[in-house]
């Protein structure tokens, strides 16, 4: 679904990540992990067309590095930034249909509002309420929804569990568990590797920008070393 | 099509607006002398003047001190294009190209001008759109200061500060409060759109708003000329009452008393400016008439001129330091009303 072919990220002078490769298959929830400053965020990005990069981002085969961020989103790429960044200052309600802002099919998007209102009644409770004024959780929730409301064929998770209290980031685990055994195709990026890892298919170690090591979970997760150095989990 | 919620709230909302300019205009046509209803009439102009501004600076969240230029090109465009020829022989003697040699009924006239305001609104606003806070800023400042130098020094066009006269008085109080109640549901219009929701999200974070696929330049730019049509008109309005312009109105005297307006009642919402339209106005005729040191409860209180643009000031600084987003903040009429 999404390959990645020797991407360069640059923030001004600055290279931040130095000539990474990886690809996420079509249904698999693939793990980006790795210690604060390994170039995660950035590496997301340049997928979303947010930062300079060089490299080869193809979607479904067809190349989308010299894509406006507007076409990367209507190609089929959305994300939940990290921090969420809920428009504070908008409705619920209004947070959601800017996620749909690319849409042609308006008369869907009144449903698919619906429908995430349903799956979480708190953010229906909340419709008219200034996104600003929900909790962490629930802004969270509010990003993810925001994000697949552009009925996207990748979901960019970038540290959803981000200053969350235990039992929350257990639900917002959930919650992309369930994503992707409803056939979403996900690319999580994680400081919590146990957890990503146990609802992923596949993960990368990245530091200082680059690949440091990439398998399954288990081999992964086997090599207890290399998890303590990047992580610093056991 | 149909209407989402906050759409079907923000029409209840301009009606309500709608009903408060009406009762206005009606009560002013009764009841107000000659020279009240030309305070009216000068305060509904300024309504569409912060109307206009509401639309760009409510919705990207960037200050614009250009506008009063943008009223200033509508308004001469409309006059130059107006005026009788025998007026404009005598008032333009020199005009190049022709322009004294022509004239169009007003209906015509303000169409070519709202199209010269929305060229140039257009070509200013390719620049503008692309700087982000104090750069936009400061440049909005320049923007006013070239096109104040332009109606100064072309005097062949526009007679500078002399009055530019004999432009045909075909408008009255209730052509101004129809055209206000057709703004307010325009700029209600826009800020509840799928366009207005967008902005107003690259103003609360223009990054955020960047990787959803929102096109800030483009929707800013959108607003942009929005803005400048609609201070166009008012502009129209101006000289289609008045039957005289000149530069001076144009230039900072009026950027400052709109702004302190739209800051007042505040920028985020189309009531906001409304209201603060109508106070600043009403309160700066109590002020005026204070500074001319009149006789109250038989004390003589002394002359005290300049004292309006003093308050003006004060009217900012205090808005900004006590409540920056203005006295309705994020509240449009209908959600006072409403359960809260």
């Amino acid at each position: 679904m999404l390959d990645i072919r020797d991407l360069h990220v640059f923030h001004g002078p600055i290279e931040a990540v130095h000539g990474i490769s990886l690809s996420v298959g079509a249904g698999q929830c693939v793990a980006l992990l790795g210690p604060n400053g390994a170039g995660k965020t950035s590496t997301i990005s340049a997928i979303c067309g947010v930062a300079q990069s060089s490299g080869t981002i193809a979607l479904e085969g067809a190349d989308l590095s010299k894509a406006s961020v507007e076409d990367r989103v209507r190609s089929g790429i959305a994300v939940s930034p990290e921090g969420r960044r809920i428009f504070s200052n908008l409705s619920v309600e209004a947070n959601l249909r800017i996620g749909a802002g690319v849409r042609p099919d308006r008369e869907n998007v009144a449903r698919d509002i619906a429908n995430w209102f349903e799956t979480f009644p708190i953010l229906g409770e909340r419709r008219t309420q200034p996104g600003g004024t929900l909790s962490g959780g629930e802004q969270q929730m509010l990003a993810i929804a925001r994000a697949l409301m552009s009925r996207p064929k990748i979901l960019l998770l970038d540290e959803p569990s981000l200053g969350l209290a235990p039992r929350i980031v257990a639900q917002v685990f959930q919650m992309i568990d369930r994503l992707r055994s409803e056939g979403m195709t996900i690319l999580l990026v994680e400081q919590n590797a146990r957890q990503a890892l146990k609802i992923s298919d596949y993960g990368y170690l990245l530091n200082n920008g680059r690949i440091q090591a990439e398998g399954t979970p288990a081999d992964l997760g086997g090599s207890k070393d290399m998890m303590a150095k990047l992580t610093g989990l056991g | 099509m149909t209407l989402t919620q906050s759409q079907k709230r923000g029409f209840f909302g301009a009606c309500m607006l709608a009903a408060i300019l009406i009762a206005i205009g009606v009560v002013t046509t009764f009841f107000a002398s000659n020279y009240q209803l030309r305070l009216v009439y000068s305060a509904f102009v300024n309504l569409i003047v912060v109307l206009g501004l509401q639309v760009f600076m409510g919705n990207s969240r960037l200050t614009n001190l250009s506008h009063s230029a943008f009223m200033g090109i509508g308004a001469y465009a409309a006059a130059i294009c107006v005026t009788p020829v025998a007026m404009k022989q005598i008032a333009l003697p020199d005009a190049p190209w022709g322009l004294n040699a022509f004239a169009l009924d007003p209906v015509t006239s303000a169409i070519i001008a709202l199209i010269v305001t929305g060229i140039v609104s257009l070509a200013v606003g390719v620049f503008i759109v692309r700087m982000t806070g104090t750069g936009a800023t400061i440049a909005s400042l320049a923007v006013l200061v070239i096109v104040h130098s332009i109606f100064l020094y072309r005097t062949d066009i526009f007679k500078g500060n002399q009055a530019f006269f004999g432009i045909p008085q075909v408008f009255s109080l209730t052509s101004i409060v129809i055209l206000a109640v057709v703004v307010v549901f325009i700029v209600r219009g826009f800020r509840e759109s799928p366009w207005g929701v967008m902005l107003r999200a690259s103003a609360d974070d223009e990054t955020g708003a960047a990787a959803m696929g929102v096109n800030v330049r483009r929707l800013r730019l959108i607003a942009w000329v929005l803005s400048g049509l609609i201070l166009a008109t008012a502009g129209i309005a101006y000289a289609y009452f008045l039957g005289t312009i000149s530069a001076r109105p144009f230039y900072f005297n009026h950027v400052f008393l709109t702004l302190a307006m739209l800051i007042f009642g505040g920028m985020r919402t189309v009531t906001g400016a409304v209201l603060g339209t109508f106070a600043i106005s009403f309160g700066l005729e109590i002020v005026r008439w204070l500074e001319t040191g009149p006789k109250v409860i038989g004390i003589n209180l002394p002359e005290l001129l300049g004292l309006s643009g003093i308050m003006l000031g004060l009217v900012i600084v205090l808005t900004m330091a006590l409540r920056p987003v203005g006295v309705m903040g994020d509240r449009e009429i209908e959600e006072v009303f409403s359960k809260r």
